[in-house]
C-alpha cells in the first residue's frame, strides 16, 4: 500500500482545489489558504520525521522544543507572502492567517489519526478539534498580526513579527508539553482560553469599525 | 511594544515553569524559554529603534560622541559572553543559544544606553524615559548575568537573577507608563 498520508492528502486536496475554481474573491482566497495550510502540514510532517530521527527519536524533546519552531515558521511563510505581494490590510491578512492555521491543523489531525488509528476515540477527536486546531489557528493569527505591518512600519515589522513568532513558538511548546503531561486537561483548555479573548476583540474591532462608517 | 516585551518574558518563564512541572530539565540543552528572552529584547529594541530613536537622533555629527559611548554596552555584553560562556565547558547547544541572546542583548543595550545619555534636544521624550531606559539596560545585563550563573551552575544565583528580572520588568512597565504620561502632558 502506498503512503496513507499522501492518499488522504490527495483525497482532501483535490475536491477542495476543484471547488476553489468555482469560488470568487474572498471565498476563493480563504479556501486557497486553507489548502496551502494543508500542503504546509504535509511538508512539516515530512520535515518533523527527519528531525525526529536526527534527535535520536526523542519524541518528547522534539515535540516540545523542535516542532514548535519549524511549524510556526513554515506556517507564517504563506501569510508573509500574501502580505508582501498582495495586501497587508489587517482585514484581509487575519482571516487568511486563520485559514492557514485551520488547514494545517486539519491535515495534522489526519496524519496523527493515520499514525495512531488503533488508539483514537471520539474523545480524542473532540480534543484534537477544539484544542490542537485552535492552537494552530491562534498561533498563526498572532504572527499574522505582526505581518500586517510589513509595508506600514518596516522597523516594527521586522522586530515585531519575529518577536510574535517567538511568542507563538513558546505558546505552541507550552501546549505540546502540557498535553503530554499529567496536566493535560489544562493543555486542552489553553487554546480555548486564548481564543475567546481574541474572538471578543475581533467582534469589538468590527463593531467599532462599522459604527465609524 | 514594552507591554509585549514583558509578555514575552512572562511567556518564556511560563514555559520554563511548565517544563519543570512536567519533569523536564531547564538547563540541559536548548529550550524554548530562551525565545521569551529574545522576544522581549526584540520588542525593547523595536520600541527604542523604531519609535524613540528617530525622535531623538537627527543623525548629525554633533551627537557622534554619544553614539560612540553607547557602543560600550554591546562591547561589555560581548566580553561577558566570551569570558563566562564561550570559555566554559557548557554544551554546544547552550553556547549557541547564549550567543543568540547576546546578539539581541547587544542591539537592545546599545539603544538603551544611547537614550540614557543622549541630550534631550527638543521633543522631551528622552528626558521623560530615562528611568525606563536605565531599567531596560539593567534588564539586558541581567539576561547576561543569568547566562553567566547558568554557566557557573550556581542555583542561588539563578534564583536571585530570576527575581531581579521579574522586579526590573515591573519597573520597566511602570517607568515607561509614567514617562509617556509625562511626555504627553
Amino acid at each position: 500500500m502506498d503512503n496513507l498520508v499522501y492518499i488522504i492528502f490527495i483525497c482532501h486536496v483535490t475536491p477542495l482545489a476543484l471547488m476553489t475554481l468555482m469560488l470568487r474573491k474572498r471565498s476563493r482566497l480563504l479556501v486557497g489558504y486553507m489548502l496551502i495550510g494543508i500542503f504546509v502540514s504535509l511538508f512539516v510532517s515530512e520535515l518533523n520525521t527527519i528531525l525526529l530521527s536526527q534527535c535520536g527519536g526523542d519524541m518528547l524533546y522534539v515535540s516540545t522544543t523542535v516542532t514548535p519552531v519549524t511549524e510556526e515558521i513554515v506556517k507564517a511563510l504563506p501569510v508573509l507572502f500574501y502580505a508582501v505581494v498582495f495586501s497587508n490590510d489587517r482585514d484581509r491578512v487575519m482571516p487568511i492567517a486563520f485559514a492557514t492555521g485551520v488547514g494545517f491543523a486539519m491535515f495534522e489531525n489526519m496524519v496523527v489519526l493515520v499514525q495512531n488509528v488503533e488508539n483514537v476515540t471520539i474523545g480524542w477527536a473532540i480534543i484534537r478539534g477544539f484544542a490542537t486546531a485552535l492552537m494552530h489557528a491562534v498561533c498563526t493569527v498572532a504572527v499574522g498580526y505582526g505581518i500586517c505591518f510589513v509595508k506600514k512600519k518596516k522597523k516594527l515589522f521586522y522586530c515585531g513579527t519575529f518577536a510574535l513568532l517567538t511568542m507563538a513558538m513558546i505558546y505552541h511548546g507550552i501546549f505540546n508539553m502540557l498535553v503530554q503531561s499529567d496536566y493535560k486537561y489544562l493543555g486542552f483548555f489553553l487554546p480555548a482560553l486564548t481564543y475567546i479573548p481574541i474572538l471578543i476583540w475581533h467582534f469589538k474591532y468590527y463593531k467599532t469599525k462599522k459604527s465609524r462608517l | 511594544m514594552i507591554t509585549l516585551a514583558v509578555g514575552c518574558v512572562a511567556f518564556g518563564r511560563l514555559y520554563q515553569v511548565v517544563r519543570l512541572l512536567t519533569g523536564g530539565d531547564m538547563f540541559n540543552g536548548f529550550q524554548l524559554g530562551v525565545f521569551g528572552v529574545i522576544g522581549s529584547l526584540l520588542f525593547l529594541f523595536s520600541a527604542n529603534f523604531g519609535a524613540m530613536d528617530s525622535l531623538a537622533d537627527d543623525r548629525s555629527r554633533e551627537f557622534i560622541k554619544y553614539r560612540l559611548i553607547s557602543l560600550a554596552a554591546p562591547v561589555a555584553a560581548l566580553v561577558l559572553y566570551i569570558i563566562f560562556v564561550w570559555f566554559t565547558d557548557l554544551p554546544r547547544s547552550v553556547k549557541i543559544a547564549s550567543a543568540l541572546v547576546t546578539v539581541f542583548v547587544m542591539q537592545a543595550s546599545y539603544f538603551h544606553l544611547k537614550h540614557l545619555i543622549f541630550p534631550d534636544v527638543d521633543l522631551g521624550i528622552i528626558k521623560c524615559l530615562r528611568w525606563y531606559n536605565l531599567l531596560a539596560l539593567i534588564y539586558t545585563f541581567l539576561c547576561m548575568a543569568e547566562m553567566v550563573v547558568i554557566g557557573l551552575g550556581n542555583e542561588t544565583g539563578i534564583l536571585i537573577v530570576g527575581v531581579l528580572i521579574g522586579s526590573v520588568m515591573i519597573g520597566v512597565i511602570i517607568s515607561a507608563e509614567r514617562g509617556i504620561k509625562k511626555w504627553t502632558i
